[in-house]
């Protein structure tokens, strides 16, 4: 068996972590991995919000250094200083939010720090044509059809990560390390995502990937590793997968979950109504009420349009047509500050860029949602009141962190969103919507929302739910609005909601000739 | 028990709601202070002739100081206003040119003169904000307009020779409060009080933290109710008013106004504010660090003139100490965003462009 291990891991493409340690300060995050990558299989990592997983990829891939512990790539230690390093070694890491540069063409960004260039009498020069040739060889490769002119902005987040794969390979790298690449996609797009990765480890690539979704994971794993506060609690090896087993390793406790709310709380009186609204641009003519105490679920694939309806409704994006009435009064056309203090809210999907200011604390992220709320002393805020919000958020939403005052970005991903969740819901809405409430949130806080959701209905709150996930609108919606290309294309309720009828309702929109299996 | 947040229960007994407002930052720059007032004070005889005379020199560089404060909440937006210096000399010629055209009354041409230069700030935030130009050349742009209308109202011979009440502004000091205030010029009183008004702003008001919000993340404050456009304005109009409030102490310092007189102001002031700790990209910094810093540079300076060495030396030495520090801060603070961690993270990264891998 040792002896078997010892020829395995000399294997190129063998990346193993041997007793990694990290602290910060006085917290110890990471508490002794030891953990091998094989090449040709897949290694998921599961675990809770904060328990160590991106911490633990950022040291695979020279991204922050180890407090202790060795790396042995094909059996040799190695040290990584820097992610450029990881990269001359053949180590990608896909991180939880892609960067890639706004501004810049989908070519570019590929070579950051890469450019190709080429010689001339006055020196090296960047070969713009070969950059753009090898960039669209590396799409075409994986079957992306991207152009690379477009700027990266563009992109969405699908797409983003799909260009990340790429980079990968155009940078020859064979290990890769996905933090959380499906928590932003829909099934079609994972699907299409897992195609990619099930052609690379074909191909004898070394793949890890991170993923609070348990379907996806017993999908496409060879083995799963369950990492709990920090120590690694189990490792299992396809075909011993087992989903209870799992469940309970990572969380520490037996998990409810709850397939389908039972009741509806939806009351007579309409919280919510929007009539033939447009961009001009993106949607057309989408009309639906939304009573209170209604949970309403907007389907659809990833730029249906659904996050600029929301936007348009909520007053940061301008309506070219259409009529939205809060609580019967008419608020076409105002602005998002007078939205919120008139009880509506959104809770952005891109938590990186709308929802959360990263560099600035917990407390100061929680009551910026509406600084109105906290009390004033001469004018000037109230320390105390402000920590007196923010402690019942973290304790209420159940963030990890290590104080109020801790900045953001020091969060784990999970948290980083509870948070976000938290500085919308305590300020009182009357109407929420909520776009993608849970990407990136570990399954047992995942439901705990999904509760929170469930009691605010209960109070009379109306809810606007935007999921990629069709079973997370299942869960929790009473009536679900299909959206296929800015247009609403079909409406679910009551018994007829199905994760199988959420699909068909707008994959059949996709091909009218009837031709789509779920 | 919850077994799940173990941490979540120890931060609902939180240690601190507030953010510091001064870090090490802060702190090295007050050493740094010490070393210079100490260093001058030895070394250069007539730089420390006791207490009056010492606090006395701070009349010689606190209108750049007054600039600094109001440029603070321009560039924790993230923009610039170049026009600082364009703005003292227009408001504070046109508060002259009431006073001795018009008799208009010294001190409400005065706070004339202080809304103009809001006005003006005003202007500039219109041109960023309407026309969608960035800060940096609308302001160079209006700080052209702005001068060569203060060429225009200065006139052949500009007014000078103001009341004796108006002038002690710029030299004189708290006396009639008593013997020990008898030690503090107005101009440092005025300062202080401003700073400690500022800081404060900054620090715990909601102005003060969409301000900060805004800096760090136009798009978060918006998606967050914030009125993006209005914050920039205020902070515009706030820059203009210290501008021309500098420009009305500099014209009781020397009692006269000329057209050029604020042009001395915006780089000196720029320098204060980046070397307070302010990131020109916006969000990170506080006041006490440019106030700090206002102190730092104002004695650095007179400690070089007193010490005998030209203007010239003077000069370059704010130079280098402004690159020097920055460096510093960046290299040793990892968290930093400016300029030299991006470029020595680009150094860092001599990747070789790699072949196609298949
Ligand atoms: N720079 C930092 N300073 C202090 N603490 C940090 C820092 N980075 C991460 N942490 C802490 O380390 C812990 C693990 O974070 P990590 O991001 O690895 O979690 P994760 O398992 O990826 O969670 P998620 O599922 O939410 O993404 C968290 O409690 C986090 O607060
Ligand atoms: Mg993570």
């Amino acid at each position: 068996m040792s002896a078997q291990r010892d020829a395995d891991s000399a294997m190129p493409g063998f990346y193993a972590a041997q007793g990694i340690r990290k602290s910060y300060g006085a917290i110890q995050v990471l508490k002794g991995i030891s953990l091998d990558l094989k090449p040709g299989r897949m290694v998921t990592i599961m675990g809770e919000n904060g328990a160590g997983k991106s911490t633990l990829f950022k040291i695979l891939a020279g991204q922050v250094p180890p407090t202790g512990g060795t790396l042995r790539l094909a059996g040799a230690p190695v040290a990584l200083a820097s992610p450029s390093a990881a990269h001359a070694r053949g180590i990608y890491l896909v991180p939880q939010e892609p960067a890639l540069l706004p501004e810049l063409s989908v070519a570019e960004t590929m070579f950051v720090g890469a450019l190709p260039t080429r010689g001339g009498p006055l020196g090296r020069r960047v070969d713009w044509a070969a950059m753009r040739a090898r960039a669209r060889a590396a799409l075409d490769a994986l079957e992306l059809p991207i152009d690379v002119d477009r700027p990266a902005r563009t992109l969405s987040i699908a797409q983003q990560q799909q260009v990340e794969c790429a980079k990968a390979l155009l940078r020859g790298c064979r290990i890769i390390l996905f933090d959380e690449p499906t928590s932003p996609l829909t099934s079609h797009e994972v699907e299409h995502l897992f195609s990619i990765m099930r052609r690379l480890k074909a191909d004898g690539c070394t793949l890890s990937f991170i993923s609070h979704r348990m379907d996806e994971v017993l999908e496409i794993s060879d083995e799963i590793a369950v990492l709990r506060d920090g120590v690694l609690v189990d490792v299992v090896a396809r075909p011993s997968f087992d989903r209870a087993r799992l469940l309970s390793r990572m969380v520490g406790r037996p998990l409810k979950a709850v397939p389908r709310r039972a009741a509806s709380n939806a009351r007579d009186e309409v919280a919510l109504e929007v009539r033939g609204l447009s961009d001009g641009l993106r949607f057309a003519d989408v009309g639906f009420s939304l009573r209170r105490g209604e949970v309403l679920g907007l389907a659809g694939l990833v730029g249906a349009g659904r996050t600029e309806i929301a936007e348009t409704v909520f007053g940061v994006r301008p309506a070219a047509a259409g009529e939205v009435r809060l609580g019967g009064a008419v608020v076409t056309g105002l602005d998002c500050h007078a939205m919120i203090r008139r009880g509506l809210v959104y809770v952005p999907e891109d938590r990186a860029r709308h929802g959360a200011v990263l560099p600035m604390t917990i407390t100061e992220n929680v009551t910026s949602g509406l600084l109105d709320r906290v009390r004033r002393r001469a004018g000037l805020l109230s320390a105390r009141d402000e920590a007196r919000i923010s402690a019942a958020a973290v304790r209420d939403f159940r963030v990890r962190c290590a104080g109020l005052d801790q900045p953001l970005r020091e969060l784990s991903g999970g948290n980083q969103q509870k948070v976000v969740f938290a500085k919308w819901m305590t300020t009182g809405p009357r109407v929420a919507i909520l776009d993608e409430p849970t990407r990136g949130v570990d399954v047992g806080a995942k439901e705990d929302i999904y509760e929170m959701i469930d009691a605010m209905a209960r109070d009379g709150m109306a809810l606007l739910v935007i999921s990629s996930e069709s079973e997370e609108l299942v869960r929790l919606c009473d009536r679900i609005l299909s959206i296929y290309e800015g247009r609403v294309v079909a409406e679910l309720s009551g018994a007829d909601i199905s994760p199988a009828a959420v699909a068909r309702s707008y994959l059949t929109a996709a091909a009218p000739s009837g031709g789509v299996a779920a | 028990m919850d077994m799940r947040a173990p941490a979540a229960a120890d931060a609902a007994t939180p240690r601190d709601g507030r953010r510091l407002p001064v870090g090490g930052w802060e702190l090295a720059l007050t050493a740094l202070l010490v070393a210079v007032v100490a260093g001058f004070g030895a070394a250069a005889p007539g730089f420390y002739a006791g207490p009056a005379s010492l606090l006395g020199l701070t009349e010689n560089f606190l209108p750049f100081g007054l600039v600094a404060l109001g440029l603070s909440l321009v560039i924790l937006t993230g923009g610039i206003d170049l026009s600082v210096g364009a703005v003292a000399s227009l408001s504070a010629v046109l508060a002259a040119q009431l006073w001795s055209r018009f008799g208009v009354d010294i001190w409400a041409a005065s706070a004339l003169g202080v809304a103009i230069g809001a006005l003006l700030g005003l202007l500039n935030a219109a041109v960023i904000l309407r026309l969608g130009i960035e800060p940096l050349i609308a302001t160079l742009g209006t700080s052209f307009l702005y001068g060569s209308a203060a060429v225009a109202a200065a006139g052949a011979a500009p007014p000078s020779g103001f009341p004796a009440s108006f002038t002690a502004v710029g030299t004189g000091t708290l006396g009639s409060l008593g013997p020990l205030a008898g030690l503090v010029p107005i101009q440092l009183a005025l300062f202080a009080a401003l700073a400690v008004l500022f800081s404060a702003l900054v620090a715990r008001s909601p102005f003060g933290r969409v301000l900060v919000m805004v800096g760090y993340s136009p798009d978060a404050a918006r998606y967050s109710g914030i009125r993006t456009g209005r914050v920039l304005a205020t902070a515009y109009a706030v820059s203009g008013a210290m501008a021309s409030l500098a420009g009305l102490v500099l014209a009781s310092y020397y009692d006269a106004v000329r057209p050029d007189m604020g042009d001395v102001l915006l780089l000196t002031a720029i320098t204060m504010v980046v070397l307070g700790g302010i990131s020109i990209f916006g969000g990170e910094g506080t006041v006490a660090g440019v106030v700090v810093s206002v102190l730092v540079l104002g004695f650095l300076r007179q400690g070089m003139l007193i010490a005998g060495f030209s203007d010239m030396v003077t000069t370059m030495l704010t130079g280098a100490i402004l690159l020097a520090s920055i460096a510093a801060k960046n290299l040793f603070n990892r968290r930093g965003t400016g300029l030299a961690n991006q470029i020595w993270a680009t150094i860092r990264r001599p990747e070789p462009p790699r072949a196609n891998p298949n």
